[in-house]
């Protein structure tokens, strides 16, 4: 067992509390903002555990452009009034919520410990220790994780750029028809 | 796309001010000496963090994806603090699907190419058939393909769509805002 510091834990009750209050406000504009927060948290624990390349991307789609996207749909639909702050709970749902976790949980025991050297995965002779060896004498990049995705793993990457491209037009013309219909 | 849409930007500017404020639920813009204070101070370092990102993604951490959706908040950005109407003058509909289009074709092209030079998807090593004009090592070679399909590829898929979700939903349900999109429509009909 190791043991968690204080910013690990400080940093998991800040995405735990603002995961809660998203679901908990009532007022979408309050759930967006906190749910912009509770993103950055996400992307401050991600850079923790020597994730960056996960980190940014959870900052600038997550936190940032989400965000954004979100306020717009509220700006340009309705935002109805509450008198109440938080919605009501719901307990039969949060009972089977809360098991859920508990059932998640209960694996965790079986997880090597964060940044163990001798994790299946880190010991892969196939996939991680050949990456690690090969990557810049093959690809000639110092980031592995580039190398893996545009390289090694190139062609699923392009499915998801052609993914991303497709989703783009396909709601440009979609809803731009909504519109003029 | 067409290329009409070029001609029916200024009706659809004229448009844009009669119907302004009568369909929304609230003005979607507001001028705020603040905000466009803020954006002009901000969005030079992100743009210069975003290209960084993009340019240097093979050495550290970031890559295109991340840079793309930065540039892309900054056009955002200068949407929000300058108006969505007056940016979308000149950044149109059609130079975001072109964007993302050139990305789709130049990642896409060069995958093909490898193949049609004889190796596989995305084989770098096919390009060591350029050492005829710069003599290069296989895994620099490598190296400026992939700063190919990330910069020319993946930057401009993502900086494409995500600006062009952006437009969309900002236009979102006002009927009188349609024409930005009526071009394309009809392009793709």
């Amino acid at each position: 067992m190791t043991m968690i510091t204080p910013l690990e834990l400080t940093l998991f009750v800040f995405v735990l509390i603002t995961a809660i209050m998203t679901a908990l406000f009532r007022d979408v504009l309050a759930s967006i903002v906190i749910f912009a927060a509770y993103s950055l948290g996400l992307a401050v624990v991600y850079t923790f555990y020597r994730a960056p390349d996960v980190g940014l991307t959870e900052a600038a789609i997550g936190a940032g452009i989400t965000t954004i996207l979100l306020l717009l749909t509220i700006a340009k639909t309705t935002r109805p009034r509450h008198d109440e702050t938080f919605e009501k709970i719901n307990w039969p749902a949060a009972g089977v919520c809360g098991l859920f976790a508990l059932v998640l949980g209960a694996t965790m025991f079986a997880f090597p410990a964060v940044g163990d050297p001798n994790a299946p995965a880190m010991t892969n002779p196939d996939v991680t220790v050949y990456y690690i060896e090969n990557a810049y004498q093959e690809t000639g990049v110092e980031n592995a994780v580039t190398a893996v995705l545009a390289a090694y793993r190139g062609f699923d990457t392009f499915g998801e750029a052609v993914v991303v491209f497709a989703a783009g037009v396909a709601s440009l013309i979609v809803l731009g028809r909504e519109v003029f219909a | 796309m067409s290329t009409d849409s070029s001609s029916d930007r200024p009706v659809r500017e004229d448009e844009r001010l009669d119907s302004d404020g009568v369909a929304r639920q609230r003005p979607a813009y507001t001028e705020s000496q603040v905000i466009m204070t803020t954006v002009k101070v901000v969005v030079p370092f992100v743009l210069t963090y975003g290209l960084y990102m993009m340019f240097h993604g093979a050495g550290s951490p970031g890559g295109s994806f991340q840079g793309g959706a930065l540039v892309a908040s900054v056009i955002i950005m200068i949407a929000f603090a300058f108006g969505i109407d007056a940016t979308r003058i000149w950044v149109s509909n059609t130079i975001l699907v072109g964007l993302a289009t050139v990305g789709v074709l130049i990642f896409g092209g060069l995958a093909l190419a490898t193949i049609a030079l004889g190796g596989a998807f995305l084989d770098y090593s096919e390009l060591l058939i350029l050492n005829a004009i710069v003599e290069l090592p296989a895994n620099e070679w490598a190296k400026w393909g992939m700063e190919t399909i990330e910069i020319g590829g993946i930057a401009f898929i993502v900086a494409g769509v995500l600006m062009g979700l952006f437009f969309l939903l900002a236009s979102g349900y006002d009927p009188e805002a349609d024409s930005g999109h009526t071009a394309e429509v009809r392009a793709d009909d």
